[in-house]
């Protein structure tokens, strides 16, 4: 009987060494303990959360670095008095250690007072080092717009003007279509819908990558062109406050960098914030939306009149389907121009409808937030959702 | 159309696969764009991480040595209680022997464990912080650490690159129908 005991216990011991040598192997996909989220909402803002619901996070050891795969569901409810049209949050991960930080942002929102909405926050870190002590995501409220544009919040990311501009701009869509159905009745909002869906599956997508300072040049490509300078073409906007007069960037390849822009206020207020979009033209003659170029030189100010510079010293690279593009030529226009007393202009439908433009730009978020609705509960709900606003 | 799983799309950008898997492999991708992304993504992971390409020199021959040598220690400890009278399994010492080999084996599995996992993503070194799109979102690498956010499984994503150092991504969340839009910034 002693010496079954003590064989029990010998197996017993060369179980537990199989089962730490396995978990030092299963320890890849295991489940780590800091994957804690705070959420931080301060006591006088206009929401309130109500809940956090976050699916089982997964945290997974790649040899010195540790993944996080953390999914949220935040409850938020409208604890003012006004409707809420637009929500940003700020994601960061122990922000003192990381140079990044995320946002996500609800556009085209309209909760009532009283009424609750979801929040899905879906994230990845990937450290070098086990997470210290603290929370591995922090999440900020940056802000909250209102119906009448009026805004709460820290806004340290500039929620305030891009949830502004895309309030413009949904606003701007809505009442286009608005004005179909009233006009043309619900054949005209029903085509309205398709061209929408037909827009968003043709675009010409790009991939991109973005450093500043320096160049990409990870496949080799822009090290095998020679780098020459290039200026740009400018679309204009008849009704833009603001004009492109000259600019120049250098290109490599399938990278473009240290973008240079001069533009002119021409309107009778000063501004302080002006953004040009690129579209980038292929040697195939090809043409893409690149991207945007803020001035986000907080001392920017732009005086009726007069001509201010706008450079970003950075390099974006350029792919599609995980092939370089190279650049041929890039053209610029208006984006979006904010006053010094924090209105803010954005492109008219006419202005977008231009045909060198129509072709590459995605539809707006509005429109696509419609016609995702029109596809999944058809052109009534359309017509409805429209009214509410 | 049957897709490659991701484990032979892997195994052909590398190019180890077999002649006829990568025969079979090239003409499903010469006809499937999104296959085609799929390895070009490996591509690119691949070039960014030339660490994770190679597998380091082990010292194989060493780490080999040292298991034979435990294999032989289990051994001769097993010998020396062979010739003790007590029927084997009553021997105190072959427990002993075991308990040893069983201790030498998880400690060689240990070691073994510790060197292959020491060069996985030592994340090359970027000079300054990197912002792009991945095939499941957006993100940002700084100092070796990365937060991204990801598109919550949805494909039909429009991104959008800002020269100051920022990404976002916009797209339909399919559960509550309201437009996400998810940024990423270089501070």
């Amino acid at each position: 009987m002693f010496n079954n005991v003590r064989l029990n216990n010998a197996q017993n011991r060369l179980w537990l060494l199989g089962l730490l040598g396995a978990s030092c192997l299963l320890a890849q996909d295991a489940a780590l303990p800091n994957c804690s989220v705070t959420v931080d909402v301060p006591n006088d803002a206009p929401v309130a959360l109500l809940g956090i619901s976050n699916a089982p996070c997964s945290a997974t050891a790649h040899g010195p670095a540790l993944m996080l795969d953390l999914h949220l569901s935040l409850t938020l409810k409208n604890t003012g008095v006004n409707r809420i049209h637009g929500v940003t949050l700020r994601v960061v991960s122990q922000e003192a250690a990381l140079g990044g930080v995320g946002s996500v942002y609800q556009p085209s929102l309209n909760v009532g007072p009283g009424e609750a909405f979801p929040v899905h926050i879906d994230t990845e870190l990937m450290r070098t080092a086990q997470l210290a002590g603290g929370p591995a995501v922090q999440v900020h409220l940056d802000g909250v717009l209102f119906q009448d544009l009026t805004f709460y919040g820290p806004d340290r990311l500039h929620s305030r003007r891009i949830m502004t501009a895309g309030e413009m701009e949904a606003q701007r869509d809505r009442d286009y279509l608005k004005r179909l159905l009233a006009e043309q009745g619900l054949p005209a909002l029903r085509q309205a819908m398709l061209r929408i869906q037909a827009r968003q599956d043709s675009v010409p997508r790009l991939q991109g990558r973005v450093v500043r300072g320096r160049t990409l040049t990870t496949a080799g490509v822009a090290a095998a062109a020679p780098e020459r300078e290039e200026k740009f073409a400018f679309l204009q906007f008849p009704d833009s406050p603001v004009e492109p007069v000259q600019g120049s960037l250098r290109i490599a390849g399938n990278e473009a960098r240290t973008p240079v822009i001069d533009v002119r206020n021409r309107s009778g207020k000063a501004v302080k914030y002006v953004e040009l979009g690129w579209v980038l033209t292929d040697p195939a003659g090809r043409d893409y939306l690149a991207g945007s170029m803020p001035s986000t030189d907080s001392n920017f100010s732009l005086a009726p009149g007069s001509t201010a510079r706008v450079r970003q010293d950075s390099t974006l690279g350029f792919s599609t389907g995980g092939q370089p593009v190279s650049i041929q030529t890039m053209t610029g226009f208006v984006t979006q121009v904010e006053f010094a007393d924090g209105k803010v202009w954005v492109p008219s439908r006419r202005n977008l409808e231009n045909p060198f433009l129509a072709k590459v730009l995605a539809p707006s978020i509005e429109e696509e937030r419609l016609a995702s609705l029109y596809v999944r509960k058809g052109i009534e709900t359309v017509v409805e959702e429209l009214k509410k606003f | 159309m049957r897709h490659p799983n991701q484990a032979t799309l892997a195994l052909h950008s590398g190019g180890d696969l077999g002649p006829f898997a990568r025969w079979r492999t090239s003409r499903h991708l010469a006809q499937c764009e999104r296959c085609r992304e799929e390895v070009a993504a490996f591509d690119e992971v691949r070039q960014s991480l030339p660490g994770l390409a190679e597998v380091p020199d082990l010292p194989w021959n060493r780490l080999a040595a040292e298991i034979k040598a435990n294999v032989r220690l289990g051994l001769a400890a097993g010998e020396c209680v062979r010739s003790v009278d007590p029927p084997l399994r009553q021997s105190g010492l072959i427990h002993g022997g075991r308990v040893v080999v069983a201790f030498a084996c998880a400690a060689v599995l240990v070691v073994t464990g510790m060197v292959l996992e020491r060069p996985v993503p030592s994340a090359a070194p970027e000079e300054g912080p990197l912002v792009q799109n991945t095939p499941y979102g957006i993100e940002v690498t700084a100092g070796g650490e990365t937060l991204g956010l990801t598109n919550n499984g949805v494909q039909r994503v429009t991104y959008s690159l800002d020269a100051q150092g920022s990404m976002g991504a916009r797209y339909v969340d399919p559960e509550t129908g309201y437009v996400t839009v998810n940024t990423v910034y270089v501070q």
